[in-house]
């Protein structure tokens, strides 16, 4: 018990001290928006709801119209699974180190990043 | 005119030295080493408690207010006395609301007694130990009283296992200091002391030191013995239905009764502020900082054995209290008795 | 559990005066989760302990028929912070017997290390937990302090400390990060030598001992009656593990050695779960030294074809059971799962009987309670103080009558 005492404390002074964080760490969602093409499977898959497809115009394929969408994601409701980032065909979404999220204002947890032309 | 009259009436007072005299026995009372010192240290024992629990079981401890955290409980104290209190309907209001103050003068009265800054402490007279046994009498019957009077179902059981370790902790208490009574033939607190100039009573009582200092962490409801205020079973004990100002005096006694639990043992057993002198160092400044080593000595024991032991049940410690400590206390009375009977001990 | 409640209704709690009765619960500083327990006293002897259940029911059975499949992977994790790694493992076994896949052999020895860590990482929490309630506040800093090695460890597994998220069907998301082994092995050598420490200390240490030996003592018969499972019904000497006697998810290529005790009393817990956590270890080397090669996942279709399964597994606290039903279509029809709470229960209250209140908060963490996991409904009506329980189809009755006099 002794011995405890004088070895270093386990505590790390966290807001004073930074924490140093995994490689897998699941953090903040971020999406590369030149990647993203709009086959909504990350919407399909999350499971608390977090993506919702907004439609952008319509783009011409051959000689059809096809609707453009692209994901809107409320941060708010994530749960840090991962599942929208394995399921990407095109590796276009990733999960930051960013852990310390919390706001008074909601709205700053809606990433719009990949709806804006 | 009003300036002439305070310079007058200044004049007037500092005239005798008689007033000198007693000016300076109203602040050693009030501030030091009296009551407001005895509250400070009962704050740096607090947060020495804390600081080395932490350490000892790989934490940090308090940090933020003020260096090292050393302010803490100074401005936990604050906090209780700014929130609102809340006392529950079926409780007494007058015992809820003027208890504490009686509580905490029990040790605070108690402390004048210890001497500190010379041989004779603040107020002495030739029986005080039997004051400081009525004192700690009285602050037990007002501990019983303050926790019946919040009648609660969690309280009721906390009262009962209360009274239960009170009665228990007494009498091997009282036997310790006993001890150290019948061994220097003195009734007072400097009397003892002062018979201790040659040989402290610890080295011929060690028994009845172990005694008094389990016994103390009884009273001072401290792990292994903090079955009243059982903080993960019956909520907080008898502590639970206080808050605010009232909750603030009672930690606050708590506190200043641990300061002077280890200043009576201190005084009783390890030869008060006596010590090795040196020429140039005035005398009181040597009583006092042996004193503070001692105190801090004491203290710093209780920290330790508090930390390594888990918390027993009421029953069991009645045992430990009844069969164990009682005789032993006795026992040492009796081997003390002998040994000055037979002339090996010498009395000094 | 139908037992105490038969019980309840026929005596009624009228028997009792008020003075006898002392609330415990539902929030208590010494119960992590609510739940309600009427404890009837003599003095300060306990006679009888009534529960009632319910606070934290959150309807995830009923949730899960309405959600795909791999969604509900998430929300079974979700059960429980502390056992939740097998939760989604028991759903998963249950879910993949339904398809033609297979789970790759080196899916599962991944599956065994993680559930490992989780019952390391779980034992420990328990630990530390007993010393506090004791009292034992430095016993309770330590065993977290070593806790914390081995979040770090499934945090460079699996990216989260708690909700490791690594089941899916038939496989895990991720792999064995490089170059751990040697740091994996290292960690739990160090984690073998503290844990053995540990039970050095609650075997000498006389305030432990004083606080638990000879507490909570329940004969084996009675246990086995009383369908106790997991470590509850090893303290008293039942050779029951699921690991052993139905091994799923490589226990049956991995050696080790089950524990049981023959003390019956709670320091017999301490000693048996503290045994368990060094077999653990030794699982967790072994099978951190001998991965197969391979790969860790098989991609499923979406639609799980139509039929019933269930699957048990060893959760840290007892056996988990999950039953699952397909009628083929993207959400499955009914979910079930059993806790190994909801079982030990009974054989807690039993072993309440004849102590006093001191000892509550100890004998109700030494069964490792986790009431978030178990909760079910249950109806009390507070005029008549009547508790009775439903069946599925009763419930569905008293819906259907509900809403037709709303509609009318």
């Amino acid at each position: 018990m002794f011995r405890t005492m004088l070895e270093k404390p386990n505590t790390r002074t966290y807001p004073y001290q930074k924490v140093d964080l995994p490689l897998r760490f699941r953090g903040k969602l971020d999406i590369d928006p030149d990647k993203c093409t709009g086959c909504q499977v990350c919407s399909m898959v999350c499971p608390a709801g977090v993506i919702t497809m907004v439609d952008l115009g319509t783009r011409k394929v051959g000689d059809r119209e096809l609707p453009v969408k692209r994901p809107l994601f409320d941060l708010a409701s994530c749960i840090f699974c991962g599942e929208c980032v394995d399921n990407c065909a095109f590796k276009a979404l990733e999960m930051t180190k960013q852990f310390e999220l919390a706001t008074p204002h909601k709205e700053d947890l809606i990433m719009k990043k990949a709806t804006v032309r | 005119m009003v300036r002439r009259t305070i310079a007058t009436v200044r004049y007037q007072i500092l005239q005798t030295k008689e007033d000198v005299e007693l000016l300076l026995q109203i602040f050693e009372a009030l501030v030091f080493p009296g009551v407001l010192f005895t509250i400070g240290v009962g704050f740096l024992f607090d947060w020495l408690d804390r600081k080395t629990a932490a350490r000892m079981q790989g934490r940090i401890g308090p940090k933020i207010a003020g260096p090292s955290g050393i302010l803490q409980p100074f401005a936990d104290f604050l906090k209780l006395l700014f929130k609102e209190e809340i006392i529950p309907s079926h409780a007494d209001r007058t015992i809820f609301l003027f208890a504490p103050a009686l509580f905490l003068l029990a040790p605070l009265l108690s402390m004048l007694f210890i001497p500190i800054l010379a041989l004779s402490p603040i107020a002495s007279f030739d029986y005080d130990i039997l004051a400081i046994l009525f004192l700690l009498a009285y602050a037990a019957f007002v501990v019983s009283v303050l926790s019946y009077s919040s009648a609660s179902s969690f309280t009721t059981i906390a009262t009962g296992r209360l009274v239960l370790q009170y009665v228990s902790y007494e009498i091997p208490l009282v036997l310790a200091i006993i001890t150290a009574v019948l061994y220097t033939r003195s009734l007072s607190v400097e009397g003892i002391v002062a018979a201790q100039s040659k040989l402290w009573n610890i080295f011929v009582m060690p028994f009845a030191f172990a005694v008094y200092i389990i016994a103390l962490m009884a009273e001072l409801e401290k792990p292994p013995f903090d079955i009243p205020s059982a903080k993960t079973e019956i909520v907080a004990g008898w502590l639970t239905e206080f808050s605010g100002r009232a909750l603030a005096f009672l930690k606050l006694t708590k506190e200043v009764s641990y300061v002077f639990g280890s200043a009576l043992a201190v005084s009783l057993f390890l030869g008060g502020p006596l010590g090795p002198e040196f020429s140039g160092v005035p005398i009181w400044i040597l009583y006092f900082s042996y004193f503070m080593v001692k105190l801090l000595a004491v203290g710093f024991l209780i920290f330790v054995l508090k930390t390594s032991m888990a918390r027993i049940k009421i029953g069991q410690a009645t045992e430990l209290f009844w069969k164990i400590l009682t005789p032993v206390s006795l026992g040492q009375i009796i081997l003390i008795l002998v040994l000055i009977q037979g002339g090996i001990l010498v009395v000094s | 559990m139908s037992e105490t409640t038969k019980k309840v209704e026929s005596a009624g709690l009228m028997k009792y005066s008020t003075e006898n009765l002392v609330p415990f619960g539902p929030i208590h500083p010494a119960l992590k989760e609510p739940e309600y327990f009427k404890l009837v006293l003599e003095g300060e002897k306990i006679v009888e302990v009534i529960p009632r259940i319910g606070y934290v029911h959150r309807g995830l059975e009923k949730a899960a028929e309405m959600r795909p499949w791999v969604q509900n992977m998430y929300m079974f994790e979700r059960t429980c912070g502390i056992c939740s790694f097998v939760h989604s493992l028991c759903y998963g076994q249950a879910v993949e017997e339904l398809t033609i896949y297979e789970v790759p052999r080196r899916a599962k020895y991944i599956r065994l290390i993680v559930a490992e860590l989780e019952r390391i990482h779980s034992h420990l929490l328990w630990v530390g937990l007993m010393g506090h309630w004791a009292g034992f506040e430095t016993l309770f800093m330590w065993v977290w302090r070593d806790r914390e090695i081995v979040l770090d460890i499934v945090e460079a597994i699996s990216g989260n400390r708690i909700h490791k998220s690594m089941n899916a069907f038939c496989g895990v998301r991720r792999d064995m990060p490089e170059n751990m082994e040697e740091q994996i092995v290292e960690k739990m050598k160090y984690l073998a030598d503290r844990t053995r420490y540990y039970r050095e200390i609650i075997d000498t240490e006389e305030t432990m001992l004083e606080r638990t030996e000879k507490i909570g003592k329940v004969s084996a018969d009675t246990a086995e009656k009383l369908c106790a499972v997991g470590p509850m019904a090893r303290y008293v000497g039942i050779q029951h593990d699921v690991r052993l006697n139905d091994p799923y998810a490589a226990y049956d290529e991995v050696p080790f050695s089950i524990v049981t005790r023959n003390e019956g009393d709670v320091h017999g817990l301490l000693r048996l779960r503290l045994d368990e956590l060094i077999v653990s270890t030794e699982l967790v080397t072994y099978a951190v030294k001998h991965l197969p090669e391979g790969q860790i996942r098989v991609k499923i279709p979406p639609i799980i074809p139509a039929g019933e399964h269930s699957s048990h597994c060893e959760a840290p606290r007892g056996e988990i059971f999950y039953y699952v039903k397909s009628t083929g279509g993207r959400t499955p029809d009914r979910v079930k799962s059993r806790q190994p709470t909801m079982a030990n229960l009974p054989t807690a209250l039993e072993m309440l009987k004849g102590l006093t209140i001191a000892d509550v908060p100890i004998v109700l963490t030494a069964i490792d309670p986790c009431f978030g996991c178990m909760d079910r409904m249950s109806f009390l009506d507070t005029e008549t103080n009547r508790h009775w329980t439903w069946s599925g189809e009763q419930l569905r009755q008293y819906g259907i009558k509900y809403y037709k006099q709303r509609r009318t």
